[in-house]
This record gives structure tokens, C-alpha cells and sequence, in this order.
């Protein structure tokens, strides 16, 4: 089977196209690595779509800075494509992004310089969307923002990103019960303070 | 189930499926109003985590991914590759041709630059903290006089990870790589195509390659780089 033109659209990336659209017959590869490299460009473009704002937003909340979290994210999903062919199943596709992710995010700290701003500036939520009947979800999402991160983490799992207990146990490296326990008192500690409308103080009690 | 435990299950997953928090909750009012109350929380949760994601970030990372790719490509490949690969990325990101001869972290220079409209942001200029916790990367720093920075972000030029700063020029956008001078090839200290205009210095032992589309605003751009930029060893 000779080598075909696989699409026409500048939908199509560059390497597709200029594997397809331009190598002569003669020095051509192989067409199944090229329909591998195919189905391959396909699967990334799908991953892309489905999960790059989930992933973002993750980041956001993981990292607390928009430029750091989307220079991850970049990494992130370079990373994705490099390891693609270990990605097996596609219901877990999410979850394993996250993992490459957090795993991209420590690589920032085992460098000699890193690059990082005073997140005490930085607050990672949406501003535009705050109006007078949004002071509540303001003051939330300081409290939010102020829950030790062994808290936050899980919570944010949970909710943004609809991870089962066992999944944030794996993400983690901890044991289910613990995340059952640390997701109580990220809740019990947020009840409390939305509340007695408190001073936003939120410490880590193990 | 005791009312402790209950309490607990629920604060973990106020969407639990547990047959007992079920049973319980359908037997006792104040157990349901409970059981409402933290579905209510965590729906403000969910609300107070929304966060903006940036216009074409898709778009961005399809495009970072197919130059990486793309470069990494023309590197493993003989000339003829090479040069298809070129004319091809060419007809697709809508830019002037490249000349072929070029060496590979200019060519990826210009590559990059032909998609700076993609990149910049839409909110207008970053601050100057933004771009400086970067360039801390590359032990650099910058004052003000550049311009307005309308992009920083990290690519690859021939495989090495670069700052790519976009900022608005005169007549178009600039474009300014910071990258080590350590492992990377020589670069031609000017080159150009049949749009852009490159040229290569050295600030300490960082290598800076600046673009644009004008001669004369591009001598001026790398004068500036020049007067804010500075790097430690």
C-alpha cells in the first residue's frame, strides 16, 4: 500500500501534513508508521481538547500562578505526547495527565533556580466574575486558597476534578482513609469558617 | 452508623452513594437538612474553584507540540526532509519562506515568531514581576524599557528550552529569545527570510536572538535588549 494523503485541512499539524502531503513516494516510510503516527497525532488532539482546561485549572490551584500554571501545563502535555503510547486506558487519561502534571510541577524545585512569584499577590480564581452577590464565594475562596495544601489538594481533586477517594489515594500516595479523613476536615474547616464568617485562619492538624 | 461517623462520611463525599448515610438521612429530617447544607458547600466550592482559562490555550499547545515535533523531525532526517519539512510548516502557519541553510535554532527562532499572534495575551501587558520570575531560569533580570511585553513563554528552539518574550513594536510584533549559550549550536549573528529579520548576541553566557520585521526597529529592539537585559553567572 503506497503512502496516501491522509487530510487536507490546516486543521491537520505540521508533521502530519508534511509527512503526508509533501515526501515523495520513494522515500516514503512505511504506511503503518505513518497511520501510527496518525492515530497518535488524533489521540494527543483528543487529549488536548478534552482535558487541557481541567488540567489548567488543576495547575492554577496546585501551582497559584496563571504563567507558572500554564507554562506546566505546556510541559505537561509535551511530556504526554513523548509517553502517549503508555497510555492504555482512555477512561484514565485524566487522571494520568494529573499524575504527569504534579510530576512536571516537582521538577520546578529540584532545579538550582525556579521560577516562582510572592503568591501572597496572586489570588488564582477568576476576578471578573465577582459581583456584590459574590462576596460569599469571595470569602470561600480565600479560605480556599488558605487550607494547607495537604487539605486543598484532595479537595480540589474532588470537586473540580470528580476524582473518586481511590484516585486521590493513588495521585497522592497515601491511603484511602487518610484521604477520606483529610477531605472531612477541609470541609468541616471551610463549614466552620463560612459560618462564624472568622478571620480566615486555617492551619494543618495532621 | 452513629452520628459521628455519619457526619464524617459526609463531610468526605457529600455525594456518597453509602447505603447507610441514605438510610439514615430518609429517617431523620435534621440528618437530611445536614446532608443538604454540605451539597449546598460544596457546590460554592465548586463555584469559588472556577478559574479562567486562557483564549487558544488548545491552540497553543497544538501548535508548541507540532514545532517540537517538527524540529526534533528535521533534525534525525536527511537534507531532502529538511527541506520538504520547511516548505511544508511554511504553507501551514502562513509565513515566507525560510531558506533552507539556516541554522536549526534560527530557523525554529523564526518558526516560533510566525505564530506570535497566537501567543500574545488578549488582557494586554504583563508585569514586569511576571516576566522576571522567569527569566530568573536563566539567572537574568530586566528593567523597564523593552516595551510592553505581550507574551512570555517557554519554548523549544532546537531542543533547547528558551523564554520567548512578544513585544509590540512599531510596526508589528518583536520577538526576543533567551536561551544558554551553553549546548546550543552556533547561530549566525544576523539571518533573515523573506519577512523577518534575526540577529544573535551574548549577554554574559546567555544567548539572545532577537526578531522582527523592520531593520531599523530591530537594530533599536536589540539596543534595548541590550540596556535592560542583564545576566549572572
Amino acid at each position: 500500500m503506497g503512502c496516501r494523503q491522509f487530510c487536507s485541512t490546516l486543521d491537520c499539524t505540521a508533521h502530519l501534513t508534511i509527512n503526508n502531503l509533501l515526501m515523495p513516494r520513494n522515500i516514503c516510510e512505511d504506511d503503518s508508521v505513518l497511520s501510527n503516527m496518525k492515530t497518535k497525532q488524533l489521540k494527543y488532539e483528543a487529549l488536548v481538547k478534552a482535558y487541557h482546561a481541567d488540567v489548567f485549572r488543576y495547575a492554577v490551584w496546585l501551582i497559584k500562578d496563571r504563567a507558572i500554571a500554564e507554562d506546566v501545563v505546556q510541559e505537561t502535555f509535551l511530556r504526554a505526547w513523548k509517553s502517549l503510547d503508555s497510555l492504555q486506558d482512555d477512561a484514565a487519561a485524566k487522571a494520568w495527565l494529573i499524575t504527569i502534571l504534579r510530576r512536571e510541577n516537582a521538577r520546578r524545585f529540584e532545579r538550582k533556580t525556579f521560577d516562582t512569584v510572592d503568591i501572597d499577590d496572586v489570588s488564582v480564581a477568576d476576578q471578573k466574575q465577582e459581583s456584590g452577590s459574590m462576596v460569599e464565594k469571595r470569602d470561600l475562596r480565600v479560605a480556599i486558597e488558605k487550607l494547607s495544601d495537604e487539605y486543598r489538594e484532595p479537595l480540589v481533586m474532588q470537586v473540580m476534578m470528580g476524582f473518586s477517594g481511590d484516585e486521590i489515594a493513588e495521585q497522592l500516595g497515601l491511603n484511602k482513609n487518610t484521604v477520606m479523613t483529610r477531605l472531612f476536615r477541609a470541609r468541616s474547616q471551610l463549614k466552620e469558617l463560612m459560618t462564624t464568617n472568622s478571620p480566615v485562619e486555617v492551619k494543618a492538624s495532621g | 452508623m452513629d452520628e459521628l461517623t455519619f457526619r464524617r462520611t459526609l463531610y468526605a463525599d457529600p455525594h456518597t452513594k453509602n447505603v447507610d448515610v441514605m438510610m439514615q438521612a430518609r429517617q431523620d429530617p435534621k440528618k437530611l437538612a445536614f446532608w443538604g447544607e454540605l451539597k449546598t458547600l460544596d457546590n460554592d466550592i465548586a463555584l469559588a474553584l472556577r478559574v479562567d482559562v486562557p483564549e487558544n490555550l488548545a491552540q497553543k499547545l497544538l501548535l508548541r507540540q507540532s514545532i517540537n515535533i517538527e524540529s526534533k523531525e528535521r533534525a534525525r532526517k536527511p537534507w531532502y526532509w529538511a527541506m520538504a519539512a520547511t516548505v511544508a510548516l511554511a504553507a501551514v502557519l502562513s509565513f515566507a519562506l525560510i531558506t533552507p541553510s539556516m541554522d536549526s535554532l534560527s530557523y525554529d527562532a523564526l518558526v516560533h515568531v510566525s505564530h506570535s499572534d497566537i501567543e500574545v495575551n488578549k488582557h494586554g501587558p504583563l508585569d514586569m514581576q511576571t516576566v522576571n520570575a522567569k527569566l530568573a531560569n536563566y539567572n537574568g533580570t530586566m528593567t523597564d524599557g523593552l516595551g510592553d511585553i505581550l507574551s512570555a513563554n517557554f519554548c523549544y528552539l532546537d531542543e533547547i528550552k528558551s523564554l520567548h518574550l512578544i513585544v509590540k513594536g512599531r510596526q508589528g510584533l518583536m520577538s526576543l529569545f533567551v536561551l544558554p549559550k551553553e549546548g546550543t549550536a552556533p547561530v549566525d549573528k544576523s539571518f533573515s527570510n523573506k519577512k523577518y529579520i534575526g540577529l544573535s548576541f551574548l549577554l554574559e553566557s546567555t544567548r539572545v536572538i532577537v526578531v522582527g520585521e523592520n531593520e531599523s526597529e530591530i537594530q533599536s529592539f536589540s539596543q534595548r535588549a541590550k540596556n535592560t537585559l542583564s545576566f549572572s553567572a
